[in-house]
């Protein structure tokens, strides 16, 4: 009897976590699905359309707003991977040098405890133009500088951007360091034993053995990206115009400011592509590593 | 490839070799150390600096903030925009400072530790180390579920917590946040669990001891480590979050991030910066408390939340 009873309590056990999953993820992406090829507006409508089904996508590529948004997230996506770049660097620079490292490592993470609200609402002071670091600028007798990036919509994209490696420069930092701290001590000995210069070791041996690390990051700011919305209500609330609006901003704006569920769950459909675009590369590269630990395990 | 096969040999001199490494290694740093420490400051100063503006600029009356010397320290240090950011800063229609979101988030952030920590922990410790049917199929399904972007499952969610009568409440907001948090949290302490060495378990059994009995006396004791990596991630993400806020709370539950929101982007009245920098301050304290006080779990939690999958 007590035998039967721990094998089903396990399975018991997991039901609340399966029905979430199934409710709260399955039938609701299901359901979102659905709803982008039906005409609801404001309240669902169940009933499709066979002649017009794809009427919420034509609407939507359609628009020069959601244009706006995909040019958008390819900006912010090739913009923000300077935070990988930046992150290697200052992880190879602080792995390397033993001074200060706590200290270092202490500043360049903080930003990561701070909401991305907080982040967008102190990076619109500091690019406040009459009072903030434009001002500066014009009182050190530099009269020319342009700081004023958020005002205009060929820069706002650019404040965003910065605003973002901010708050990731230490996240994909503290990555990198792991990566490093990976690596075979023998490497850095041997290395110096041949006499290879620091610049050869880090392009032709340090960096090709963190490729996996590299791609993990680059895997994780692309979804981060897509996923792209307090920051910009923070920094510019999609201004000026819609010259700041990213496809998470977009579907949020469809449902809650047009009250058009069909549009608005469109919009995510295109979100959830675009992320499983991504996605399945990590995907395989977990498999793989995993594989490869097995391999190196037996 | 090349290395792997050349270690065996310099391994018997690796020993002097790593003496002479570190005596050359010594003299490489004097010549480029100023260099990279310049650039290493250069950095720490575009990361510290915003935080020091916004501090510098919450202690400065409203009459030298206008002169625009942004990065000078007060010359009259004042705390009345602090106390006005907390009692009396307008956010929308009401004019009662930001303390009632501080409690909201509060109110939000307990019940919310309590579901998610709670689900995803027993949903870990089975899939970890019962035999439970399918269990790599649901760990398949929670890896892709942890990625899925929030949009996609909003609408659904909207309407099952309002039928639940739970829009605009802190509990919705609590169950959303469980539910974005599970599948995460579940492959994190499955990850945990899994490394309990299989013959503790077995002896347990043996033991006559049930799956709650063990998971109770055994498990929890030894989750210490990955509850606090845990509880760091679930604050920082909970007190942060402001979409979830937004879209559930209606305007009865509004979590301290949607109210400074308000009161700093959409709302069209006069815009005090001193007062509105306070309250930036004031939402962000509770996290960065956290940060600095347990700065090493909090790095592993980040970390955690992000690759272990």
């Amino acid at each position: 009897m007590r035998i039967r009873w721990s094998r089903l309590a396990p399975q018991l056990a997991l039901t609340p976590a399966l029905a979430v999953t199934l409710v709260g993820f399955v039938w609701a992406i299901g359901w979102t699905i659905y709803m982008s090829f039906t005409r609801s507006r404001r309240f669902p409508d169940y009933e499709i359309d066979p002649a017009g089904w794809l009427s919420q996508y034509q609407r939507l590529f359609d628009n020069d707003a959601w244009e706006t948004s995909l040019r958008n997230l390819v900006v912010l996506a090739i913009g923000s991977a300077l935070a990988i770049v930046l992150g290697f660097i200052l992880a190879a620079m602080v792995e390397r040098e033993e001074f200060g490292e706590g200290v270092f490592r202490t500043i360049f993470l903080y930003p990561l405890a701070v909401s991305l609200i907080v982040t967008g609402l102190v990076w619109r002071w500091m690019f406040n133009p009459s009072l903030g670091i434009e001002a500066f600028l014009h009182q050190l007798g530099w009269t020319s500088a342009q700081f004023n990036w958020l005002a205009t919509p060929e820069t706002a994209m650019y404040g965003i951007i910065l605003a973002s490696i901010w708050h990731g420069l230490g996240f994909y930092m503290a990555l990198m360091l792991a990566g490093l701290k990976s690596i075979n001590t023998e490497i850095w000995s041997a290395a110096r034993i041949d006499g290879v210069g620091i610049w050869r070791l880090y392009t032709g041996v340090i960096i090709p053995m963190m490729k996996f690390t590299f791609l993990t990051c680059a895997i994780l700011l692309s979804l981060g990206v897509v996923k792209a919305y307090d920051i910009v209500v923070a920094m510019t609330n999609g201004g000026p115009g819609t010259s700041t609006w990213t496809p998470a901003y977009f579907a949020i704006n469809a449902y809650s400011t047009r009250s058009n569920i069909g549009f608005a769950s469109a919009a995510a459909v295109i979100m959830l592509l675009i992320t499983l675009a991504i996605f399945l590369p990590l995907v395989l590269i977990t498999a793989w590593q995993a594989r490869r630990r097995e391999a190196a395990g037996t | 490839m090349s290395s792997q096969v050349a270690i065996p040999e310099k391994s018997v001199i690796s020993a002097t070799g790593r003496l002479l490494a570190t005596r050359s290694r010594k003299r490489r740093i004097r010549g480029s150390s100023i260099a990279v420490f310049v650039f290493l400051c250069m950095c720490a100063a575009f990361v510290a600096i915003p935080l020091y503006v916004v501090i510098v600029t919450s202690f400065k009356p409203i009459e030298e903030i206008t002169l625009g010397h942004i990065f000078a320290l007060p010359v009259s240090w004042t705390i009345t925009p602090w106390y006005k950011a907390w009692n009396s800063m307008c956010t929308g229609l009401s004019c009662d400072g930001i303390k009632t979101g501080f409690f909201t988030s509060l109110e939000i952030l307990f019940p919310s530790l309590i579901l998610s920590i709670a689900l995803s922990s027993v949903t870990g410790y089975a899939l970890a180390l019962w035999n439970v049917r399918w269990a790599g199929t649901f760990l398949f399904v929670l890896f892709i579920c942890a990625f899925v972007p929030f949009q996609i499952i909003m609408i659904p969610l909207i309407l099952v917590i309002a039928n639940l009568g739970l829009f605009g409440t802190v509990w919705g907001i609590a169950i959303v946040h469980a539910i974005l948090t599970m599948p995460l949290l579940t492959l994190i302490f499955r990850n945990f669990y899994k490394d309990i060495p299989r013959e503790l378990i077995n002896a347990a059994i043996m033991d006559s001891g049930s799956f709650w009995l063990i998971f109770r006396k055994i498990i929890l004791p030894m989750s210490a480590n990955i509850m606090v990596v845990v509880l760091i991630l679930m604050i920082t993400t909970v007190w942060n979050d402001y979409l979830v806020g937004l879209t559930f709370g209606g305007i009865s539950a509004e979590p301290m991030t949607v109210i400074l929101a308000n009161a700093v982007v959409t709302s069209r009245g006069e815009v005090i910066h001193n007062v509105n920098m306070a309250a930036a301050i004031i939402t962000a304290i509770p996290p960065l408390v956290v940060y600095f006080a347990l700065g090493r779990f909090f790095v592993q939690g980040i970390t955690a939340g992000a690759i272990k999958g």
